[in-house]
């Protein structure tokens, strides 16, 4: 306990000695206070504290879309943009030298002469690294908890699953980040490699969004030509005089429907083929898109709907989203998203992050410094 | 000599056995290294670069881990890390935090010794006041001079009040002053029953506080044991006296170069061994003959000589030892 409570202090210590640390502490507090600013009024949306109004009906105090957009703006704004962004790179550039410094000659040896396992050092130095975003996100999620609470009565303590969903997230960054510092003992290695690392990964997930932006639609519209095709097999059941038209128009549907799934079918199989590669690393954006499922789960409305203006009154007195064909198909992909389940999205990348570690661990162990 | 008594008396500190390093590409650095520090002795371990000392050290205290090795740390097998609770250890060329001043480095470090907070709290006042940092002991590292880290690295290295203090150069950037202080600190250890190893390149320091020393070459034990002993063979008396050698000199007095040179038609006696007795003889019938007598001193070689004659004999096996050829064929 007294090694454990001294390399917590130390790695305390030493964030507290980096400018970045404390440069990202401040731009995290702006922007709470940037989030803080917003306001709703008996007839509309209030900003910069007031200093200024809009006038919407929907978006009064007392109405649930303005706690859904309040919600929306923190998850689109502060967590998406700040901290899964900005402060993350930020971060890791604050975080890269823990390791190198750690592992460098005349440094490792005052260590390692502690009756202390080189595994415990280990796992202390690395979960004590954490210890930036913990504090920049607990700050952030506080603060924007308050904001809420004392703005609009809407106290989101689901709010606070930023701490862990955000960290969970960095960490799958940093645990590639202390395997390359360990290995190479280089700081400058170590970032850019878990750069290129994110940027794959942020590239398959991209490529997957693009190709279910393809897919989705197809698949609806496969499901319109099913549909179609049934209705004309009913059709013609019930009308043998009109079997000629009928079964004319039943062939063009069924030779549409085969067309349609062929052009799919590559589609579907290079999805598959990115999911299977993605299933054993770790899902980053999956991670954070989780805070959504909690910060949404009384309403359908999304942020997009809201800048749209793509909500409605229901008539009980409430709102739900209002969407076109195209906007279904953006629901549907985002009901697909959050239908993935937390063991391929949180389970397997844990695994990832284990598997980093253990690695990293092996070569920190054995290494003669 | 009183600690010749305590050593005698107590178990080994450390008793290195057979101990083998290879490092990858097939460099062995130690082949087979066996060494005794008796406990509560100063211990000097001296040797050339890439000797194989550092590796030896780091050995001990588990920064490198041993291809073979067998003998104990303070009773228990080299490698167990329990042990190091009771050793302290400054490195050479150490990088402590700077963002810490020397007061929580010397709090961190025992804390990671394991030393429990209010003990801490007790010693670190009395270790700034012994390493003479009590003024900077607020000022963070980084504006530490060399020799200001060092005396708070020695520090670190007793705030766990060690049975084993482990010193890799510790002199190394400190000024005459510092350096004296330091000697006196590890005297004062002494007093107090820690066996203190050091690991210098400072011949002459070692030979000022240490009881025992080894000298290592090409990771191989050259010799180990008390100054006085190694330099035993090489004990002798030189006399210096005018004019020629005498014809009659018995067969035990060798005939040196003249420390004056040629010109100054002087003559080098010598006489291997420390009795007094022995000379008096040769001086009363050099006087007897009206010789001009203009030295007589007893010499034994310094532990710089010794360590040249290591690395010598290391680098040509065959060749002479130093303090008998010194006698025969002169300087």
């Amino acid at each position: 306990m007294i090694q454990f409570t001294a390399m917590l202090r130390d790695a305390y210590r030493e964030l507290n000695s980096k400018k970045l640390f404390w440069i990202i502490m401040g731009l995290t507090i702006v922007s709470v206070v940037g989030f803080g600013s917003i306001g709703f009024g008996p007839k509309g949306m209030t900003f910069f504290f007031g200093l200024t109004s809009v006038e919407n009906e929907v978006l009064t105090r007392d109405s649930p879309v303005a706690r859904i957009l309040y919600r929306a703006i923190f998850k689109a704004f502060l967590v998406d943009l700040w901290l899964t962004w900005a402060a993350t790179i930020l971060a890791l550039i604050a975080t890269t030298t823990i390791f190198p410094d750690f592992i460098a000659r005349g440094a490792i040896d005052l260590v390692l002469a502690k009756p202390i396992s080189r595994l415990r050092l280990f796992l202390y130095k690395y979960f004590f690294g954490l210890l930036f975003m913990v504090l920049e996100v607990t700050v952030l999620s506080i603060g924007a908890v308050l904001t809420m609470g004392l703005r609009l009565d809407d106290w989101a303590w689901e709010v606070l699953l930023a701490i862990p969903v955000v960290t969970l997230f960095f960490s799958y960054l940093y645990a590639v980040n202390v395997f390359l510092g360990v290995v190479t003992r280089s700081a400058l290695a170590a970032l850019l490699g878990t750069i290129v690392f994110w940027a794959m990964l942020f590239a398959l997930a991209l490529t997957v969004g693009i190709i279910d932006m393809n897919r989705i639609p197809a698949e609806m519209g496969i499901e319109q030509a099913r549909q179609r095709v049934t209705a004309l097999e009913a059709r013609l059941t019930e009308n043998p005089e009109a079997e000629d038209r009928l079964a004319q128009l039943l062939e063009t549907s069924r030779e549409e429907l085969v067309a349609q799934e062929a052009a799919i079918a590559p589609l579907a199989r290079w999805r598959d083929r990115i999911q299977s590669i993605r299933s054993v690393l770790p899902k980053t954006s999956e991670t954070i898109e989780l805070l959504d499922r909690a910060l949404r789960r009384d309403s359908d409305i999304n942020f997009g709907d809201i800048m749209q203006g793509n909500v409605e009154p229901t008539a009980d007195g409430g709102f739900r989203a209002k969407r076109e064909a195209e906007s279904e198909a953006a629901a549907r992909m985002d009901a697909e998203q959050r239908a993935l389940s937390l063991w391929w999205i949180l389970g397997t990348s844990i695994l990832f992050e284990a598997g980093v570690i253990a690695a990293a661990a092996i070569v920190f162990i054995r290494r003669d410094y | 000599m009183v600690a010749t008594e305590r050593t005698t008396q107590t178990p080994f500190a450390i008793d290195l056995v057979d101990v083998h390093k290879t490092y990858r590409g097939r460099i062995r650095a130690l082949r087979g290294v066996s060494l005794q520090v008796h406990a509560g002795e100063i211990f000097g371990l001296l040797g050339p670069n890439g000797a194989g000392k550092s590796t030896l050290v780091k050995i001990m205290l588990t920064v490198i881990r041993a291809t073979r090795a067998g003998g104990t740390v303070l009773g228990r097998p080299v490698g167990d890390k329990p042990t190091l609770a009771r050793v302290g250890y400054l490195p050479e060329h150490h990088v402590m935090p700077r963002y810490l001043t020397g007061r929580q480095v010397i709090d961190h470090f025992g804390a990671l010794a394991g030393v429990p907070r209010s003990v801490r709290r007790q010693r670190i006042p009395g270790l700034l006041e012994l390493v003479t940092m009590k003024d900077w002991a607020d000022h963070r590292i980084g504006q530490y001079s060399k020799g200001m880290m060092q005396r708070i690295g020695l520090a670190q290295a007793l705030v766990n009040d060690p049975d084993l203090v482990v010193l890799d150069e510790p002199t190394d950037g400190v000024d005459p002053v510092g350096r004296r202080e330091i000697r006196s600190i590890l005297l004062h250890l002494r007093e107090r029953g820690h066996t203190v190893f050091l690991n210098s390149h400072l011949l002459s320091e070692l030979e000022m506080v240490c009881d025992r020393v080894a000298i290592m070459v090409q990771g191989r034990m050259h010799q180990q044991g008390r100054i006085e002993d190694l330099t035993r063979d090489s004990r002798r008396y030189e006399i210096v006296i005018d004019g020629d050698p005498p014809g009659w000199l018995p067969p035990d007095i060798h005939v040196g170069a003249s420390p004056a040179g040629e010109a100054s038609k002087q003559t080098l006696l010598v006489r291997l061994g420390d009795e007094a007795q022995a000379i008096q003889p040769l001086i009363d019938r050099l006087r007897g003959e009206g010789r001009t007598i203009r030295s007589v001193r007893p010499v034994r070689e310094s532990l710089e000589d010794l360590f040249m004659r290591a690395v010598e004999n290391e680098d040509h096996p065959g060749a002479v030892r130093g303090g008998r050829r010194r006698a025969e064929g002169g300087a």
